[in-house]
């Protein structure tokens, strides 16, 4: 469970969200419009960025947390991944998610190195193994990125708008897996994409006017009306009518 | 094939470069602790050589070391002005005339040390106010603050007088004479500390070279880390920088040939980086001692001359 108290997030002078709170009691799907803090939320639970207020994880402050501890607990996958090592490979990138759970200053254990391999089984892409990151494309990068945050073995997974440098065949494959990661972790989803949010089928969290709103599944998130509402134009289903 | 063809150049170079030089010596003269082919490869040459190396090899590393931390192919210790602080202290102890001091450490490596882990200080310290700017502005920051230095350098020269002056310009050239061990052996103990400080963060390295952001999500105490290694890389050049001068060029583009030659993750480079950069500046301080008998050209011309071709080689071969 996450606890979100009396949240403030800005950046240099412009604030984000505002003193808001939500209770999360499983898994959630972020939605909003642009700007509106929803890759801020994230990066503020993960320790990427500074904050007022608390958020608990299972009651347990999380700045008090060591960066070891923290990535024990959360993984985060951005939707793009920037690599400055031109030469990192796959299975050394993966490999590279048992950091918070090797120790100190000593070399990954055959344990390490099997499970990252069961990962890159997992999630099929056993054939780019030796690929570098570079060389891939970015849904391959995304099933990378997913098998690195499995390696991490930690209880909650944040997708930053996985599906939105993809083509839907790849979209599709994604949103397959987050859904059947969604039974054993705590996923965070953060989209755009309603049809995406609609198939994950959980709880909404929507961010406005630097403040949370919790919708609950009776709540009828996905009525147009509802929508419109929300985004500011209109609504045909869950698609914007144009023109 | 390229690979092996160089290494074993290197490594070739590397043996027999204490026979090479204004006086020619004989294996005879080996066995002959008297003579004076003796006297000259034993406490010239040979100090020389092992010297070159663990110079070579801290340059390359500290290359390494902050190309990686920032990623960006431009950091280096010379390009931020770690060195030029480094000279900008060694050139004040030699301008107020101090010997020796503490520990057989004489006040001019102190002195270097403190230049450069006051420059590296200032630089972190001011590095907080630069937020979201990225890594250009650090590194326009950094060549400004190696301006200045450079600037407060003339000011000790213009205040020196003719004597100290001729030290000091000298010693700003940079050059790899020593007479006898004991400056050899100190900066062995200086790349040995170095290699392995380096070696135990590879890890943490490997995850800084994807991205900060991605380091910090996989448990790395970016902040912390950064300050160790960067005080750690600062004490170490401030040694040599304060008993060599400046040599550019190696930190910058050693690092660089080694990745291309080996493509290989920098976990895999360390080792190979500091071996590579000791006997490439062995190899330039071989030729710089042959090339013309009448006096040594400074090492730096030559680090340049042979580094940059090779490296546009490299550069444009894929």
């Amino acid at each position: 469970m996450i606890k979100i108290k009396n949240l403030t997030c800005s950046y240099d002078k412009n604030i984000i969200l505002q003193s808001t709170d939500a209770v999360i009691e499983d898994d959630i799907t972020i939605l909003g419009i642009n700007g509106s803090g929803k890759s801020t939320l994230a990066k503020a639970i993960c320790g990427l960025l500074d904050y007022k207020g608390e958020i608990l994880v299972d009651a347990t402050d999380i700045k008090n947390l060591t960066f070891v501890q923290r990535a024990k607990l959360i993984s985060y996958i951005p939707a793009k991944l920037d690599v400055y090592d031109r030469f990192i490979t796959v299975e050394e990138f993966v490999l590279l998610g048992r950091f918070a759970h090797k120790g100190g200053f000593s070399t990954y254990s055959q344990t390490d190195k099997d499970m990252a391999k069961s990962m890159i089984k997992l999630l099929g892409i056993e054939h780019l193994g030796k690929h570098t990151l570079n060389s891939l494309s970015s849904g391959e990068q995304q099933l990378v990125q997913i098998a690195s945050s499995l390696t991490q073995q930690s209880k909650i997974i944040i997708f930053d708008e996985p599906t939105a440098n993809l083509d839907p065949k790849n979209s599709k494959k994604i949103a397959k897996h987050i859904k059947e990661l969604k039974n054993r972790y705590f996923v965070i989803l953060i989209t755009h994409d309603l049809h995406l949010a609609n198939y994950i089928g959980s709880e909404i969290l929507f961010l406005k006017d630097k403040k949370l709103q919790h919708f609950k599944q009776s709540d009828n998130f996905f009525e147009p009306k509802n929508l419109s509402e929300l985004f500011g134009v209109e609504f045909d289903g869950m698609d914007i009518k144009y023109g | 094939m390229v690979r092996y063809f160089i290494w074993i150049s290197l490594v070739l170079i590397s043996i027999f470069s204490a026979f090479f030089g204004a006086v020619d010596i004989n294996l005879h003269d080996l066995s002959n602790p008297d003579s004076l082919g003796y006297k000259i490869f034993f406490f010239i040459r040979l100090p020389r050589v092992v010297f070159a190396f663990f110079a070579g090899a801290i340059l390359a590393l500290g290359g390494l070391l902050f190309q990686t931390l920032f990623r960006n192919s431009l950091m280096t210790p010379y390009t931020l002005g770690i060195s030029s602080g480094a000279v900008l202290g060694a050139g004040i102890a030699i301008k107020l005339g101090l010997g020796t001091l503490l520990f057989g450490f004489g006040a001019i490596e102190i002195f270097g040390f403190g230049g450069a882990l006051f420059s590296v200080l200032l630089l972190l310290y001011l590095s907080y106010f630069l937020k979201g700017l990225g890594q250009n502005s650090l590194l326009l920051l950094g060549i400004a603050l190696s301006f200045f230095y450079t600037s407060a350098l003339m000011v000790v020269f213009y205040l020196g007088s003719a004597i100290q002056n001729d030290t000091l310009i000298r010693f700003t050239m940079g050059s790899l004479g020593v007479i006898s061990w004991q400056k050899p052996v100190i900066l062995g103990f200086c790349a040995t500390f170095l290699s392995i400080v380096i070696y135990m963060y590879r890890f943490d390295l490997q995850l800084f070279a994807i991205s900060s952001q991605h380091a910090t999500l996989k448990g790395v105490n970016i902040k912390k880390t950064t300050t160790i290694l960067l005080v750690v890389s600062s004490f170490t050049i401030g040694v040599l920088v304060s008993m060599s001068g400046p040599i550019g060029f190696v930190g910058l583009v050693i690092p660089h040939m080694v990745s291309r030659l080996y493509a290989q993750s920098i976990n895999h480079l360390i080792i190979k980086t500091a071996l590579f950069g000791g006997m490439f500046l062995i190899a330039c301080d071989t030729l710089s001692r042959t090339l013309n008998t009448q006096s040594e050209l400074p090492i730096g011309i030559i680090t340049s001359l042979i580094g940059v071709p090779f490296f546009i080689y490299l550069l444009i071969k894929k």
